[in-house]
């Protein structure tokens, strides 16, 4: 537990656009309901072993609130994303302009606007654009989620973008969690964000990754994950100043963990050594013991290689407790959101805790019979009292980063 | 050639070239360019000078030329003729 005096952070505020839906509440009942988000594969083309994607449907407007319409006009999706799951977030938390006004920014992502990128190299290819166009390539650079995010909320305090793989977001929380505690502000918003891309797409289709049915985690017969795209957003905040303005709290982190393998380009570690180090640092971080975790949310990409080693961390740390502990994969029905994932499960984390609820992993049909042992939750809506709930983030290249988070009230 | 046909070339160019989310024809003969009637910015000031160059085969070397060009849907109609010859 930390030191008596030490700031306490809060999540007060919570956002998210996913292929379940276009807010947090959308998510939430698509979670409970154990719905699959995973499709086909319609934003553009692919020639493949692979053609299924978790894509944000088009339909779902996106209010872009304040922002002047030129710039708006030109936002990729992964800003726009960014823009309304940040919007919803402060509405949650109640924050007014004066609030947001000296908030810190942290965003995590990994391609940013690589799809409207892409497009304009199809268009100059094509004869569609004999020059490339300003406007198609402004969303380039992955700091211009951060840029709209602000620009839009009225966001001027300390401001910074996060690209470590899958982990992005994970560690934009947990950066923005070291701003409060060491009282540089008392808000913060965390942010994830990504898009579907042909280069992550290809990439991940030619390294063999992708499942060509819906992912499959901790499943025996799994072949790999799902791509996805959406974003979250948590408005984190030091408690005290949550108490006195009488803000509703949904949860707190509790504390976090960062470690690296320095082993392999995508491949991690055979026996998880950072993963395993991520999660021992957050939970010393977080003043707990293995034996107080009520759930798992797990990295569960459904690749042969990140589920085996996800398990013999866990049985590592959490030894003997293990099986009475829930594990389950929120990207069995949100695909891999690669930038967004750490803060999208992130929100399904403070919501499982929140509303008493394991988050199942769906398309799970007969477990590696090797994880028998294993709670795996594969039933939708089952209710459980959670305290205490660790999400972990693993990137490729060795980026791993542990969060640890408990409901209101618990310490 | 035909001014009316250039005048909605040159509308349809806007509208479709920046994205914009309005019809070509409802875009206003003389009214400014950019400030406040189409929401246009300074981005897409670059923007529509390699879009004009690229489709009317015109230059606009510099700012004030490029001020006067974009001063109106119709001086651009002007600019263009003038610079083509016809």
């Amino acid at each position: 537990m930390p030191t008596s005096g030490a700031r306490e952070v809060a999540i007060t505020g919570l956002g998210a656009v996913t292929a379940l839906g276009p807010d947090v509440r959308t998510l939430a009942a698509g979670l409970i309901e154990g719905r699959c988000a995973i499709g086909p594969l319609t934003l553009f083309s692919h020639a493949g072993r692979c053609r299924i994607a978790a894509e944000v449907p088009e339909a779902i407007a996106m209010p872009l609130a304040t922002i002047a319409p030129a710039t708006a006009r030109r936002l990729s999706r992964a800003d726009r994303f960014a823009v309304a799951a940040s919007a919803e977030a402060c509405r949650d938390a109640g924050l007014d302009e004066a609030l947001r006004r000296g908030a810190a920014l942290a965003v995590g992502a990994t391609t940013g606007g690589m799809r409207e990128t892409e497009e304009a190299y199809r268009r100059r290819r094509a004869g569609e654009d004999r020059r490339f166009r300003l406007g198609r390539m402004l969303g380039t650079a992955l700091s211009t989620s951060a840029a709209a995010v602000s620009q839009a909320l009225g966001i001027f305090g300390p401001r910074a973008t996060f690209s470590t793989a899958c982990s992005s977001s994970a560690l934009a929380i947990a950066a923005a969690v070291e701003t409060i505690r060491a009282g540089r502000t008392p808000l913060a918003l965390a942010v994830g964000t990504d898009q579907l891309c042909r280069l992550t797409y290809a990439g991940f289709d030619a390294l063999q990754a992708l499942d060509p049915e819906p992912c499959r985690p901790f499943d025996g017969r799994r072949r790999g994950l799902s791509l996805g795209e959406g974003a979250a957003a948590l408005v984190l905040e030091d408690a005290a100043h949550a108490r006195a303005r009488g803000a509703r709290v949904h949860a707190l982190v509790l504390g976090h963990g960062t470690a690296t393998d320095a082993h392999h380009p995508t491949a991690p570690h055979p026996a998880g050594a950072g993963a395993v180090a991520a999660l021992r640092a957050a939970l010393a971080d977080a003043g707990v013991s293995p034996e107080r975790i009520d759930y798992v949310n797990a990295h569960g990409s459904g690749t042969p290689q990140n589920d085996a080693v996800e398990v013999a961390v866990l049985r590592t740390v959490l030894g003997r407790r293990l099986p009475w502990v829930p594990v389950s994969s929120t990207k069995s029905q949100l695909g891999h959101t690669l930038g967004a994932a750490g803060a999208i499960e992130a929100v399904v984390t403070v919501r499982a805790l929140a509303d008493g609820i394991v988050p199942p992993t769906v398309n799970l049909r007969a477990p590696d019979p090797a994880w028998a042992d294993l709670d795996l939750a594969t039933t939708p809506g089952r209710r459980a009292a959670l305290e205490v709930a660790v999400t972990s983030s693993y990137g490729f290249g060795g980026h791993n980063v542990t969060l640890v988070l408990a409901r209101a009230g618990v310490r | 050639m035909d001014r009316d046909v250039l005048r909605a070339e040159v509308k349809a160019l806007l509208a479709e070239g920046l994205r914009l989310e309005l019809a070509p024809a409802d875009i206003p003969d003389d009214s400014p360019i950019f400030g406040d009637g189409l929401g246009l910015d300074s981005i897409d000031a670059l923007e529509l000078v390699v879009l004009v160059e690229e489709r009317f085969q015109v230059s606009i070397p510099d700012e004030e030329i490029g001020k006067r060009a974009f001063a109106s849907v119709a001086a651009l109609v002007e600019f263009i003729a003038a610079e083509r010859g016809t």
